[in-house]
């Protein structure tokens, strides 16, 4: 009996991952144990493991696809079996599916099969053709709405459901346009809707969906037959239009130098986004819209800890400690002053953190990760040093394991290096605060009426005002900057 | 005109037929010295005395059985069950002799009686007390299924079931016997197989019957707040089943929702929902839902079994769903 290897979920926030690279060939034999690929998570490359013994008998996940967890990627069996004989079954499972993600129950299981019984019959669309055609090379993009349906067959309590679910996520791909419809493949259209558009001589491809998944309903169809001949007239119109409108406008004067000549017009770049790309992009989104940031900006004279920092490397060996290591450890110290700053909001209330781990931004090719230095305030100068270069390194070469990503408290990110005098960060969602930390700079200071010359640095607490206001912000960064300005506390 | 409660219709039904009919006796547990437990035959007893009205031990399968052999023998019983739950006892008796007898005997023998009874969940009555019959009867050719939801529907259709040639299960509602409404003086009849638009619309057709029809028409007024206009038909009867009833409605309104008593899992909803998806499918603008018990054995806690039964707030979101709002 042939098995099938689905993609497995790596990290808890994994929700789709990349084959990286196979580590099999078809024909192999695989044990158990045995890293058959290296996938590409939210957060690193990992060595995938097998669950599964038995013969490679298909890969069916092509390197580089972005697929999402339970998705099939292989299949073993028995030499000479035919792996194809449970491809119909083997599309994305819903098992990794939090339980309350509902079925989607108004789009009843046999949906499919009867609409295209009768779909098969002679008054069949012309653009059914090419999009079914093209239906198999695209092949199984697993949607959601595949995903809700296999779960559908299972869930025959379809009432119990009518009771009140979620929206189901619009159709994935809603190109209008007749280049859109073969990426559309079967597109969703109540029978009324398909009988409405084949009356009125209407492609589908060409109305948008209102429905759920983007179904085309009986109201979508009527207005589209409401502005269907000006429809065709619009599109030349306007096509015609451009060129005209764009000469006495004026502004494509612009577009040429003194001469005359016209500047030379690249096309954009589209780039596909990577795992981690998509997990910045959910995660940052999500705070940025859910906490009220507030930033408050202290300076800090750093002479004393510069020279703290060049005495120590000096003298304890094997050591290199940067200013960002004490900048983390006084961090870290000062959180066990103000466990309100060591916290997270949740709508049941606050939960103050016991323990201290400070998360550190790596910045990687293209993202960042924030792996955490666990229990900072308990380490020594020394450790915390040696726990940060780890981190950088193994970040940076992807070789970290998914704990060691995670579990954060307090984040410090420290742009000095590029010379950034002072900025804002985002609050990485489950912290309460993130330290943006600039650069050291000589600067003119007024010190008792006299201009000095003084190592300054600017630190910003960028801090969620749900969980503590102004003036608890200002006290930390009152404790962080004696810390770092008296720095041989840091040393006990 | 008279305003009566179904339990007097019903009443009143048995009561003109056995006086028309001295064929017809009523037999169960309870209905002669106690005038029925839901009072369904109050006064029959001293009217017709203890030949016709004849009280029985609690022995359903026995009982029921005795009513066939009557209705095979030239007489009309009617027997009625407290509950139809109890009809789980006598159901061999039912799919087996009330069906098929006509047929097995190739017409020899007929056998024209009504069973009839408090049916589906009333109120607390736990999981073994609180279920749907009509599923199960409604499967079965050879029977014919009704079910009541107002005084006249009950009197007029129980009066054609009684005279009916074959075995017609009668489902009444015990929290529906005081359900009151006009109830003409002078005689008639419903014939089987003819629904009732219990409230004209043009935008969902909400289909229904028995104790289904106040929840539907209680949804249908909250969607009526909500500019959603829903035509609720009443079935009355489930087999034979006015198809085209239901067909002409959901060609109008392109859509539909079927509130019951009953679970999801087989029966008389996804019935419907076939005969619409055969007859109507290039007609349909969403799929056809249904709300219903949830799949599970009825529990006792009252709470929880608010939420397995149909509720017109339940209705009214599917109404929604199919009519694309929200």
């Amino acid at each position: 009996m042939a098995t099938v290897v689905t993609l497995p979920r790596l990290s808890d926030t994994m929700e789709e991952g990349v084959i990286a690279k196979w580590r099999i060939k078809v024909g192999d034999k695989v044990k158990r144990g045995q890293v058959i690929a290296d996938i590409e998570t939210d957060k690193a490359t990992m060595e995938f493991e097998s669950f599964d013994a038995g013969t490679v008998l298909k890969l069916v996940a092509p390197e580089g696809e972005a697929l999402p967890v339970g998705a099939t990627i292989a299949v073993f069996g028995q030499p000479g079996e035919n792996p194809d004989a449970v491809d119909g079954g083997a599309k994305p499972k819903p098992a990794d599916k939090p339980a309350t993600d509902k079925p989607a129950t108004d789009k009843p299981a046999t949906d499919k099969p009867a609409d295209e019984a009768s779909e098969s019959d002679a008054d069949e669309e012309a653009d059914e053709k090419p999009a079914k055609a093209s239906a198999k090379p695209v092949a199984p993009k697993p949607q959601p709405e595949s995903v809700a349906e296999v779960k559908h067959a299972e869930a025959v309590n379809e009432a119990s459901a009518a009771g009140g679910d979620s929206p189901a996520p619009k159709a994935t791909s809603q190109g209008t346009g007749p280049e859109g419809q073969a990426d559309r493949g079967r597109i969703p259209a109540s029978p009324l809707a398909r009988r409405l558009a084949r009356e009125h001589d209407l492609e589908l491809g060409q109305i948008q969906g209102s429905g759920p998944h983007g179904r085309i309903v009986k109201a979508d169809v009527e207005q589209a037959i409401a502005k269907g001949p000006t429809r065709a007239a619009a599109a030349t119109g306007t096509s015609a239009h451009v060129p005209s409108a764009s000469q006495p406008a004026g502004s494509p004067a612009a577009d040429v130098d003194e001469h005359g000549r016209p500047y030379i017009s690249r096309p954009d770049r589209s780039v596909k986004l990577s795992q981690m790309r998509k997990a910045i992009a959910k995660r940052m989104g999500q705070a940025k819209r859910e906490i009220p940031h507030i930033y408050l900006t202290m300076p800090i004279v750093m002479d004393r800890a510069v020279a703290l920092r060049a005495e120590f490397n000096l003298s304890v060996d094997g050591t290199k400690a940067s200013l960002n290591d004490l900048v983390i450890l006084a961090a870290a110290r000062a959180l066990r002053k103000h466990p309100r700053v060591n916290a997270h909001f949740t709508d049941n209330g606050i939960v103050e953190r016991g323990d201290v781990h400070v998360g550190v931004a790596v910045a990687l090719d293209d993202g960042l990760i924030v792996p955490p230095v666990r229990f900072a305030d308990q380490k020594t100068l020394k450790q915390v040093s040696i726990d940060v270069r780890d981190l950088g390194t193994r970040a940076k070469e992807k070789t970290l394991k998914p704990e060691e990503m995670t579990g954060s408290t307090f984040t410090v990110s420290n742009l000095g290096m590029f010379g950034i005098e002072e900025f804002c960060a985002i609050v990485n969602p489950g912290e309460a605060a993130i330290l943006a930390v600039g650069a050291v700079q000589d600067e003119a200071v007024v010190e008792d009426g006299k201009i000095v010359a003084r190592k300054r640095m600017r630190v910003t607490l960028c801090s969620d005002h749900r969980v503590f206001d102004g003036a608890e912000s200002a006290k930390y960064l009152q404790t962080l900057r004696k810390l770092l300005e008296s720095p041989l506390s840091l040393l006990t | 005109m008279p305003i009566l409660q179904i339990r007097q219709a019903i009443r009143d039904a048995m009561k003109e037929e056995m006086e028309r009919d001295e064929r017809v006796f009523l037999m169960g547990e309870e209905v002669g010295y106690y005038n029925g437990a839901y009072k369904c035959s109050e006064g029959l007893l001293d009217q017709f005395g203890a030949k016709r009205v004849i009280d029985t031990p609690i022995t359903e399968t026995g009982f029921a059985g005795i009513g066939i052999g009557a209705a095979m023998c030239g007489l009309r019983p009617i027997i009625e069950f407290m509950t139809f739950n109890f009809s789980a006892v006598a159901f061999d008796q039912i799919l087996n002799n009330a069906a098929k007898l006509r047929h097995m005997t190739h017409g020899q023998f007929g056998v024209p009686m009504v069973f009839r009874g408090p049916n589906g969940a009333a109120h607390m009555l736990g999981s073994t007390h609180s279920q749907a019959f009509e599923h199960f009867y409604a499967h079965i050719p050879g029977l014919k299924v009704v079910a009541v939801a107002t005084p006249y529907d009950a009197k007029g259709l129980l009066k054609t079931a009684i005279r009916d040639e074959n075995p017609v299960l009668f489902l009444e509602s015990e929290l529906m016997y005081s359900v009151k409404g006009e109830v003409p003086e002078e005689e008639y009849l419903i014939p089987f197989g003819q629904a009732d638009i219990k409230r004209p619309g043009d935008a969902v057709t909400v289909i229904t019957w028995g104790q289904g029809v106040p929840v539907a028409l209680k949804a249908a007024d909250l969607a009526a707040a909500e500019d959603i206009s829903c035509e609720v038909i009443d079935l009355r009867s489930l087999r034979p089943m006015d198809e085209a009833a239901i067909i002409k409605s959901v060609k109008k309104t392109n859509r539909a929702v079927i509130v019951y008593h009953g679970w999801p899992n087989g029966g008389v909803g996804g019935d419907i929902i076939a005969r619409i998806q055969e007859l109507a499918f290039d007609d349909l603008d969403a799929p056809v839902l249904r709300v219903c018990y949830e799949d599970l054995p009825m529990p006792y806690a009252e709470n929880l079994e608010n939420l397995i039964l149909p509720s017109p707030e339940r209705a009214l979101e599917a109404v929604r769903r199919v009519a694309y709002k929200r």
